[in-house]
């Protein structure tokens, strides 16, 4: 964390609350009655007041998976891999997850177990497609990323409006509810799922001690930051740009499970919810450091679940969260580019800067 | 039925009504709405209290032209005709899990709820989970799953115990037999397309009907022999065109005409059957087509549009509010005809048919015969001797089929060409 | 008349890419600019074109001094640059590349500027066709093409880098009798390069680079060695090195063939000892750095075979290779040794010996502290790898060699080091004969070579043309060989 000094953060949070502020009055509201109606959307307010603890639930459920990808992404970053993906790999997840839940019957702590390593499974493999094609084939691993996304999407459409389709009226609206003992167990008439959090915190963490304490995880490093010198090392790149890939796929394909069985209840079309793509602004937000994706992937979780109240409240377009949320990146972005170009600014002049 | 779009667009209106605040005590305060107090410049008609208020939940843009905005324009109507200002309609677009993952149904109704909705709208099949668990979570709050089937005690997924759940759909059959009427009318070559979106009852349903509607105005109105007739049908595999996973419908229409047919009827949620068609109708050939779904459809290739089937919310959604507010409401399942008086009165008419520049004169008279005879039973499409497609009896002799029959199609009738149990993959 | 650069300083942090040079190039003249790579030619090119901008001096252009702040001021003022890479728009037409960098912009005649192409190209003997995609254009004729557009922005100096790489003999014929009728014009010609016959044949004038510094200039002709001799500079010849026995064979290469077209069918065989330092010597690129990846596995062989310490490796991954303990340290330290972003201290994790999954950083960070004092790395543990200067940067990698090392085989093992740093660095390297270890090195150098092996193979054009024992041949020999001269006749004739 230390390159995420204080100093640091400043200069971004400013650029984004400036941002923010700026949209809002240009929508023709004060800016503190939207922010407060998401946060009151999303976890309630004041927050965490009881009797929103449905709310609460699905916000938690809906940072669960982002966090998870997220997770998964600051491995494949490191490795210097931009992991597009991901979204496969939650998907693959969640339809290796649903067909643990609809084919198979076990009690439900031996069931949810699982679908939650099918789904790992799923998205580890999937995760490791992406890697083949990059190591073995020469295919970057963006195209051959979006070509396995776009694969992933089809499947699920398919397996929805054919094999899996619900009984009575085929559908979009996904499969059948799954059996009770498939899904994920969760605190009475909410989705809050205890097991669900342990599993993103541990991913996080998982990955936190990974790069920081462990071997492989510096030779990940290495390899991200310099594959020719981490060859000539005698670094086994190729086998670690795969580790890569299938750790993050896991724990994407988790997020995947998660989604199916502990939200939805069920497969639906879109399972991935974008969240792939979310963790990705996620993980360029946290600048690939594991605690930051806490609050930053929580902070995209409220508004994923509160901005409908714009619409519902304010009768602002509900398409305003998802403006927000982009300015809100975009100028974090902006913010944090700008501080770490005044940061080399300033350790080139210290040092004289590199050689041409 | 109706599964109806999910993330993108699709056609009709919504209205939706209220619920008397009598039923539930203490709703109207809730929590700390933030748009201050809204001042109330309407009076109320019609009996209806001025703190009645409808939430409807949609599944695609408010402003879609298409499905999504039937049922909001229908939501406004039955708003501005209880007399109520605008305020009282809450709406919320985009429901579905692509545009917005984090959302529930069930939590969006809990929202509405929770501001005052005092009947909750859902306008999408594809909300079924949610509309069945926000019903079984406030159970006191009357509720509407558009062209669901979970309210009607002879279907296959009646949900007995929630007995505030009710369905609303429209006699579509009856618009796509005026559609495939006006087709074989017009047609010269005696072949017929139907661009279908993804097979299911529902689906099959529409198709049977055009096909139906059809073969009747060619025997009868044409005089020619039933056999001569060509009816295709191609689905692409989902509501709309989604590259590289369904049929490229521009292409499955360009098949189409190039094999014969002159006049293509949609059954899906976009509308490049017209608009494929008008082109090649531009480019000199002889060619029609019928849109679907949205009352101004046609717009898009007046010349060659022989008119569109469309739905018309307005009226359904008042009587179910009307019938809230009076406190009679029961969680029924309303497959609603159309107004034979006058299908396309706006006040009365869920289904309607907006006849089209391409349509003649002539042709026009003989449709209203058609519909004048749908309207008085003397043409009854649905009567025996009827087979499916596959050979088997679907009705005997001078048997008239049951709503039960015709909402869960199985497949399509014999005489329409193109599988109609197959899908993307297929 | 002509070009005229005054005292031109070019830095990039520390290092003196130009470091006050001046060159007066008349008009009308072919005028080579000869120097090894990293002598800072390209970047004297550069100020020039327009692409950096000087620290200091000044550019004079028949008499007039002018301004250079980007590529466009250049061409404004008449100096046109033909990059080794050809800047051509592949997918566009020949006439939309010949068009693109004409100023104004908005205005595009196509036909005019098709009829006046053509009658440029017809002038210099060059022919294709407008309209064909530029991308089916050959590399010679993609020169073309930016010559005759950079005639037609009336360029009135023209600098050609490099341009004879990748282009046939009748390519390059074609280009050169072009660059002799546009000097007879009035044309200035800078042609850079480190080819010594190409300059040879078509110079005038020379000047010769080095670190940064102009070292010699002459009219030409002028005997190829003397030319190596500026390039390379004039050796001191003194062997202070400390003698060690040499042991028994340590790396044996046997037929192994280095170029991979058609040029050389012949191939090479070298055996080194233990404690022996073999020199390779040789223009950049004549087969030195292949010989180099071949010897450490980095390179598969066509034929032949490599054994280390009496163990057949042909054939094996460049793991087995390190797993041999053979070393390979090419001359990109940035690029290909060290990892940017990384600290020292995380370097020695990477390169130690502890394998277990949980680093201990406690003991890791005092092993680097350890490292850092006894290299005299100026760095601490913490410091990242690109904050060093190129000599600690040496000094790392030294440290990051294992202790068993069987043969090390390095590029450019001083190149851009102080001499304290390069002393260091030599001293490092002679106390590793004594364990045994053969070093196998390239180098520019002919002091470094003369003065640190025990043999020196000289390269030329893909083939090793001579094997000298160190302490008996001097700078003549060696310059002699680089330039492709021999008592062999036969051999001399093989460039290109």
């Amino acid at each position: 964390m230390s390159s995420y000094r204080l100093t640091n953060l400043v200069l971004p949070i400013s650029v984004v609350v400036a941002s923010a502020v700026g949209l809002l009055v240009l929508a023709g509201t004060n800016p503190w009655d939207p922010l407060q109606l998401i946060v009151e959307g999303s976890i309630g307010w004041p927050p965490f007041e009881a009797g929103k603890s449905a709310k609460v639930g699905d916000t938690v459920m809906v940072w669960v998976p982002i966090a998870l990808a997220s997770a998964g992404l600051i491995v494949t970053f490191n490795a210097g891999m931009w992991n597009i993906g991901i979204e496969g790999q939650i998907i693959m997840g969640a339809i290796a997850a649903a067909f643990v839940a609809r084919e198979v019957s076990a009690p439900r702590p031996l069931l949810v177990l699982l679908t939650i390593l099918a789904g790992a499974v799923g998205g580890l493999l999937w995760g490791l497609l992406v890697g083949v094609l990059r190591t073995a084939g020469g295919v970057n691993e963006i195209f051959g990323g979006l070509g396995l996304d776009f694969v992933a999407i089809s499947f699920t459409t398919y397996l929805i409006i054919d094999p899996w389709a619900r009984t009575g009226v085929a559908s979009t609206s996904g499969t059948d509810i799954f059996p009770d003992a498939a899904l994920l167990p969760s605190s009475s008439g909410t989705r809050l799922s205890l097991l669900a959090i342990a599993i993103a915190l541990l991913a996080i963490g998982g990955v936190w001690i990974l790069f920081r304490g462990t071997l492989y995880g510096l030779k990940l490093k290495a390899v991200g930051a310099n594959l020719r010198s981490s060859f000539l090392m005698g670094i086994p790149t190729n086998r670690y740009l795969l580790g890569a890939f299938m750790i993050c796929g896991a724990l994407a394909g988790i997020g995947g499970t998660v989604q199916a069985t502990g939200f939805h209840f069920k497969l639906i079309p879109a399972i991935s919810g974008g969240y792939g793509f979310l963790a990705i602004l996620v993980v360029l937000l946290a600048r690939y450091q594991a605690f930051w994706v806490i609050p930053i992937s929580f902070f995209f979780a409220m508004i994923a679940v509160g901005s409908s109240q714009l619409d519902l409240r304010l009768d602002l377009n509900s398409a305003l969260g998802g403006v927000l949320q982009g300015v809100l990146v975009l100028s974090a972005m902006f913010g944090l580019g700008w501080a770490a170009y005044r940061t080399k600014r300033q350790l080139q002049e210290a040092s004289g800067g590199d050689s041409g | 039925m109706k599964s109806r779009k999910r993330w993108l667009s699709t056609l009709a209106v919504f209205l939706s009504f209220a619920l008397v605040a009598a039923a539930c005590g203490d709703d109207s305060e809730t929590t700390t709405t933030l748009d201050g107090g809204t001042d109330t410049t309407a009076t109320p008609s019609a009996g209806a209290p001025d703190d009645f208020q409808i939430g409807i939940i949609l599944v695609g843009p408010e402003f879609d032209r298409g499905y999504s905005q039937a049922h909001f324009e229908g939501a406004q109507y039955a708003i501005e005709q209880l007399g109520l200002p605008e305020e009282n309609l809450i709406s919320l677009d985009f429901v579905n899990p692509g545009d917005n993952p984090g959302l529930t149904p069930e939590g969006v109704a809990a929202d509405m709820i929770s501001q005052g909705a005092d009947l909750v709208i859902f306008n999408s099949d594809d909300m079924r989970d949610g509309a069945l668990a926000a019903a079984e979570q406030n159970p006191d709050i009357p509720m509407i799953w558009v062209s669901g089937d979970s309210a009607w005690a002879d279907g296959k997924a009646y949900e007995a115990e929630l007995t505030n759940l009710g369905n609303v759909w429209g006699q579509m059959i009856f618009g796509k037999m005026i559609a495939g009427c006006a087709a074989a009318l017009t047609t010269e070559t005696g072949e017929l397309a139907y661009l279908g979106p993804l097979t299911n009852d529902e689906t099959r349903r529409l198709v049977n009907s055009a096909y139906l509607g059809a073969q009747y105005c060619w025997e009868n109105f044409r005089g020619e022999s039933a056999d001569s007739l060509d009816f295709t049908v191609t689905y692409i595999g989902f509501w709309f065109e989604i590259p590289g996973v369904t049929l490229d419908a521009t292409q499955v229409v360009n098949d189409f005409i190039d094999g014969g047919s002159d006049v293509v009827l949609s059954g899906i949620d976009t509308t490049q059957a017209l608009v494929r068609t008008g082109q090649r109708a531009d480019a000199g050939e002889s060619l029609w087509a019928v849109p679907y779904d949205f009352v101004d459809a046609c717009q898009e290739a007046p010349g060659i549009c022989l008119g569109v089937p469309y739905f018309n919310w307005g009226p359904a959604y008042l009587d179910i509010a009307q019938s809230v507010i009076d406190g009679t409401y029961t969680a029924d399942w309303n497959w609603i005809a159309p107004d034979w008086s006058d299908i396309n009165a706006v006040d009365s008419s869920v289904v309607g048919y907006g006849k089209g520049d391409g349509l003649s004169t002539e042709n026009a008279a003989d449709l209203d015969t058609f519909i004048a005879g749908l309207g008085d039973g003397s043409i009854q499409l649905y009567r025996g001797p009827l087979n499916w497609q596959d050979g088997s009896q679907f009705l005997g002799d001078g048997e008239v089929a049951t709503d039960f029959q015709i909402w869960y199609s199985e497949q399509c009738l014999e005489g329409v060409v193109g599988a109609c149990s197959i899908n993307v993959f297929g | 008349m002509g070009l005229e650069l005054r005292n031109i300083h070019k830095h990039f942090g520390p290092v003196r890419a130009n470091d006050g040079i001046s060159i007066t190039v008349e008009t009308g003249t072919l005028h080579g600019l000869l120097g090894e790579n990293g002598a800072g030619k390209s970047t004297l090119m550069k100020v020039l074109s327009g692409f950096h901008s000087a620290d200091s001096g000044e550019i004079v252009l028949d008499g007039k001094k002018i301004k250079l702040a980007s590529p466009d001021d250049a061409i404004e003022a008449g100096i046109g640059m033909l990059h080794q890479d050809p800047l051509v728009f592949l997918p566009f037409s020949v006439i939309d590349n010949f068009v693109l960098g004409s100023p104004g912009g908005w205005r595009l005649d196509r036909r005019q500027a098709t009829a006046e192409m053509q009658e440029l190209c017809d002038r210099y003997g060059f022919s294709f066709d407008p309209h064909t995609p530029s991308r089916l254009l050959t590399v010679g004729e993609r020169q073309q093409l930016e010559i005759v557009r950079l005639l037609w922005l009336g360029a009135r100096v023209l600098i050609l880098d490099e341009p004879t790489t990748g282009i046939s003999a009748d390519q390059r014929a074609k280009l050169f009798a072009a660059l002799k009728s546009l000097s007879k014009e009035g044309m200035s010609v800078i042609f850079v390069s480190h080819k010594l016959e190409e300059v040879a044949d078509l110079c005038e004038r020379v000047t010769v680079m080095k670190r940064g510094k102009v070292v010699g200039e002459a009219d030409m002709p002028v005997p190829p060695e003397r030319l190596v001799e500026m390039m390379f500079g004039q050796a001191v010849q003194i062997r202070d090195r400390k003698e060690v026995a040499h042991g028994k064979s340590r790396l044996t290469v046997d037929s192994v063939r280095m170029a991979t077209g058609l040029l050389s069918e012949e191939s090479t065989s070298l055996e080194v000892n233990a404690g022996e330092v073999i020199g390779l010597a040789g223009m950049e690129g004549s087969g030195q750095d292949t010989f180099l990846r071949i010897c450490s596995g980095m390179r598969s062989l066509k034929q032949g075979s490599v054994t280390v310490a009496g163990k057949d490796l042909t054939g094996k991954h460049y793991r087995d290779f390190l797993a041999a303990d053979v070393k390979y340290l090419p001359a990109g330290r940035l690029e290909e040794g060290l990892i940017e972003g990384l600290t020292i201290t995380e370097h020695f994790v990477l390169s130690g010996e502890d394998r277990s999954f949980f680093i201990d950083w406690a003991q890791a960070r005092n092993r680097a502290v350890e490292q850092v004092d006894h290299f005299a790395i100026k760095g601490t543990e913490a410091s990242t790898v690109e904050s060093l200067s190129g000599g600690n940067q040496q000094r790392l990698l030294l440290a990051m060699l294992p202790h068993e090392l069987s043969v090390l085989l390095m590029e450019h093992p001083t190149r851009g080091l102080d001499i304290e740093s390069a002393d260091w660095v030599w001293e490092q390297l002679l106390a590793r004969r004594e364990d045994g270890t053969s070093i196998v090195f390239a180098s520019a150098d002919l002091d470094e070579l003369l003065r640190y092996s025990d043999r020196i193979l000289v390269f030329f054009s893909g083939r090793v043309i001579g094997e000298l024992d160190a302490s008996s041949t001097n700078v003549d020999e060696i310059g002699l060989l680089i330039g492709g001269r021999s008592a062999n006749p036969e051999l001399s004739e093989g460039s290109q």
